[in-house]
This record gives C-alpha cells, structure tokens and sequence, in this order.
C-alpha cells in the first residue's frame, strides 16, 4: 500500500509540475526549461527555515513557495526581454548554475544532499494524508490554470503568444503578462519543492538538472501543450507507465536503460504521430 | 488644422542604411493623408517608429503636445495611435470577435463586446463573428483587421497598404470606412500603392523614396511631378497608371 501511495504523491507533484509548466511554455510560449529549479528554490528555503529557524511547517512552505516566486520575478525581468531561442539558452545556463550554487552551499548540505527535513505529517496516516494534500494541491493547480487561461485574460496571453508585436501595438503590455505567467509558473512550481522536500525528507541537487526538465516538458508535449488536461494526462501516463514495468521482475540493469527507453520512444511515437499530443485542443486555421 | 501627429527631423539608420532621413511631417485631425512611393521607400519604417516598432535614432514624434520616442509600443497605442499591418496579422487561434475584443484601448473595457458587435456590422462581417481567421477569404480577414484597429478608437489610423489583394464589395467597404473615420476626426494616414485609390480619398499625398520625402502636396500636384514619374513609375509624366 505505501508503495501505491508513493505514486500517488509522485503522479500528484507531477501533474502540478507539468501543468505550471504549460502554463509559462504552453499557454505563454515562453521557451525556458529552468522550472525544476524553482521547485528546488522553495524545497530548500522551506526546509532550510523550518530546520535552522525552528519555523512551522505549514509557514516554511509558504515561505518557500513566495521566495520561489520572488526570485522568478526577479530573474525573468531580464530573462523576459529576450524570447525563443535566446530565452531557452538563458534557461539552460540558470539552471546549471543554479544546480552548481546549490551544490557549494554547506547548509543545503551540499552535493551530497540535505537530509533530515522534517515531515509535514507523522503517524500512521502520514502517507494517505500526503496523498489527499499533494492531489488537492494538483486539482487546484489545474482549476487556477484554466481560469488563468480562459476569459478575456486568457485570451490575452494567447494573442500575445500568436503575435507578441502585433498584440502590443493593440495596447497590451505584453512583458507585464509575460512577467505574471512566470512569476505564477514559478511559484506553484516552488509550492510543488515545498511540499516534496516535507514529504521526502531529502533533497539532492542532482533532483533539479536538465533531465528532469525533460521529463516535465515530455509530460507536456505528451500530454499536448496549451491544453488544460493535456499536462494532468501527460504526467499520469509518464509516472506510471515506467512504474509499471518495475512489477517485471528484470535485473536492475535492464531495468534503468529500459525506463530511459520508453521515454524516448514515446516522445518520438509522439513526434511523428501525434506532435500536438494526446489533448490537444482543435485549432482550426 | 491641427496636427494630431508631427514628426520633426525623424532619422533611422539600419546599419549603414538610412530608412528614414530627417523626415519632418504632420498629419491632421480629419484629414487623410496618403503616403506612396515604390517598395524599399521607407512607408512602411515610417509607421514603425511612430507606433513604436523602432525607436528613431534622432528627431521627436509628437502626439498633439505629447512627445512619443521614448514610450513603448503599448503606451503609444493607449494613447491613440492605431495601426493595421501590410500582412493582416490576425491572431490564428482567436475568433474573429475575439480578435477585435484585443483592440480596445482600455481592454478589457466597459461596453466592448456591444461596440465589437457594432464594428463588425459596420464592415458587414457579423456573420462571421465566430469564424476563425483563417476561414476567411483575404478580403475578409482584412477588413477584420481593420476592425479590430478601429476598436482603438483612436486619434491617428494608420494604414499600411489596406487596399493591397482587395476587390469589389471589400474595397468599397474599406474606402468608405477610411471615409468615414477622417469624417469623425481621426487623422489617417494610408500607405498604398493603389493610384486610384489616393485620388479618390486622399487630400493630401506625401511621396517617399530612399528614406527621404522627395515631394508633398495635394495629390493632383504630386501625380503631375516629373520626378514622381521617373522615380516611382519608372516613366515620364503622363504615364503614370491607376
């Protein structure tokens, strides 16, 4: 059973993983692959308070979650003026750098990791009542971005993504919007590093490279981008799929080389056969 | 008159390129002034550094007292200054109706919906409200945009080769919106290479060549110029076609 709901939990930070992160690519068209740092940002302010200052933890991962998305403002102010390609460069080199100040940081325990975090709960129903918060955290993750997303704001953002320059010479302040997806992106993002780093008792910088983004943005694709559900199915379908094989009792050599293949081979089944993903939404041209 | 837009010794280089050489020029209110001169001229950068695509490398746009250089696209158009584009730029995954709910100046706005319902009568694409963009013949996607500017409801209208690609009932809708707009006060300027199109509406006519305005003028006075002749038409006065 506690194995069932350590997927739970998983599958539930992966669908509010997945689904911020369609909001900033999907939905905002901004091409930046740096949002497990910002899960990593907030695990780590939320641990580190809770465990140096003795701060509650229901106020850590606040805490977390607003320095996430304070920094994303930050950070996406200059990052924001440039867009496309450029834009994903800036991402790559944040994150990387990020990931090495992690690592030379002594109280976030460094490259080897920062352990002994407290739970956010205890007891014998530790796990069914991280079950119920990660996956009411991820339905209302998914409620927020398709009201953020539909509506007359909604419509803006699209139109910005269409036509950045022709969307502000109608009057709308594109980098404004662009700003909020981030900071919003970000910071659910950080909301996600909070609760994991009280759910999983340990934090590793090797949790937060460029491998990870690639599994967020396959959910993504997969899932089909710049839909609501797209994202929830995405995430769903790349927790337990690999999950799954683990019940065939392969050697753990074949194991590992296998997952990474699935991957793979579904982003390429996917590529040719349905590049706008499994959701995606009827645009009609 | 009074002019709605000045440009004072406006200069753009790209490069060692100039697009825009000490250009100084005013449109007024009611009035629709036409822009012309063969492709490459500078028409075109000339409604980018007033929208605010460019920003001029010398001189000072001016909305009425207000000068613009330094204020950003948005900002320009909050103030009134509305634009179409030469490629209709209609955004794809919008309907048409959302399209022109992206144009007002206080978006989302009091009222929009009734004035978008309203605009899109005036150009007769109410039927077409919640079509996509690329549904539409081209005429139709122009006048879309045309629309969509006009929920600016703006001072200045600029617009770039509106004419280009469209025939019939379009063209007569949109000489009449033209019509109607310099009517209500807003100062338009119309980029076009349609001859017959200047003749009919413009009252006054700018000719542009290399970044430079060779020659302004009432249109009668411009079309009769030699060297409108030799330089635009590639011919002698007389020769010129509508």
């Amino acid at each position: 059973m506690e194995y069932i709901y350590s997927v739970l939990i998983l599958i539930g930070i992966n669908i509010i993983m997945a689904s911020s992160f369609n909001l900033i690519i999907g939905y905002g068209g901004l091409i930046s692959i740096a949002h497990p740092i910002f899960f990593a940002l907030a695990g780590y302010c939320s641990a580190i308070v809770s465990m140096k200052f003795g701060v509650p933890i229901p106020l850590a991962i606040v805490l977390g979650t607003l320095f996430s998305t304070v920094l994303s403002v930050a950070l996406s102010l200059p990052s924001l003026r440039v867009s496309g390609d450029y834009l994903l460069i800036a991402s790559i080199g944040f994150q990387l750098g990020f990931v090495e100040v992690i690592k030379n940081i002594e109280a976030a325990g460094a490259a080897s990791g920062l352990t002994g975090i407290p739970a956010l709960y205890s007891g014998p129903l530790r796990s069914p009542a991280f079950v119920v918060t990660i996956l009411a955290v991820a339905a209302l993750v998914v409620w927020l971005v398709h009201r953020m997303t539909h509506g007359d704001y909604g419509r803006a953002i699209q139109a910005m993504r269409d036509d950045e320059e022709c969307f502000t010479s109608l009057g709308r302040n594109a980098t404004a919007i662009k700003v909020a997806i981030f900071a919003v992106g970000s910071g659910v993002a950080g909301l996600a590093g909070a609760l994991y780093a009280h759910y999983s008792q340990f934090l590793s910088p090797e949790q937060f490279g460029i491998i990870q983004s690639g599994l967020i943005l396959t959910m993504v694709v997969v899932g089909g981008m710049g839909t609501t559900w797209g994202p929830v199915v995405g995430a769903l379908l790349l927790t337990a799929l690999p999950q799954a094989i683990t019940f065939v009792n392969l050697p753990t050599a074949i194991m590992a080389p296998l997952q990474g293949m699935i991957y793979t081979g579904l982003v390429l089944l996917f590529l040719f056969v349905r590049p706008q993903g499994l959701m995606a939404k009827k645009v009609r041209q | 008159m009074t002019a709605a837009i000045r440009l004072v010794s406006v200069q753009k280089h790209f490069g060692g390129i100039s697009v825009a050489e000490d250009i100084s020029l005013e449109i007024h209110a009611g009035e629709i002034l036409g822009l012309i001169g063969p492709n490459g001229a500078g028409k075109t950068t000339l409604f980018n550094l007033i929208s605010g695509i460019h920003a001029p490398d010398g001189g000072e746009i001016y909305l009425g007292d207000q000068p613009l250089s330094r204020l950003p696209i948005y900002k320009r158009a909050r103030l009134g200054i509305a634009r179409t584009w030469q490629h209709v730029r209609l955004f794809p995954t919008l309907s048409v109706l959302d399209n022109l709910l992206m144009g007002p100046r206080d978006y989302p706005g009091a009222g929009t919906d009734e004035r978008a319902a309203a605009i899109l009568a005036r150009v007769g694409m109410s039927e077409a409200r919640d079509k996509m963009p690329g549904e539409l013949p081209f005429g139709q996607q122009k006048l879309v945009a045309l629309a969509r500017t006009l929920m600016n409801d703006g001072k200045v209208l600029l617009l770039d080769e509106p004419m280009a690609g469209v025939e019939g009932q379009v063209y007569e809708t949109i000489k009449q919106v033209v019509r109607d707009e310099a009517k209500a006060g807003r100062a338009v300027c119309v980029v076009e290479h349609n001859v017959s199109f200047i003749r009919d509406l413009c009252t006054r006519a700018v000719f542009m060549f290399n970044g430079r305005i060779e020659q302004q003028g009432t249109v009668e006075e411009l079309l009769a110029s030699e060297k409108l002749a030799e330089l635009y038409f590639g011919g002698k006065k007389g020769e010129t076609r509508s």
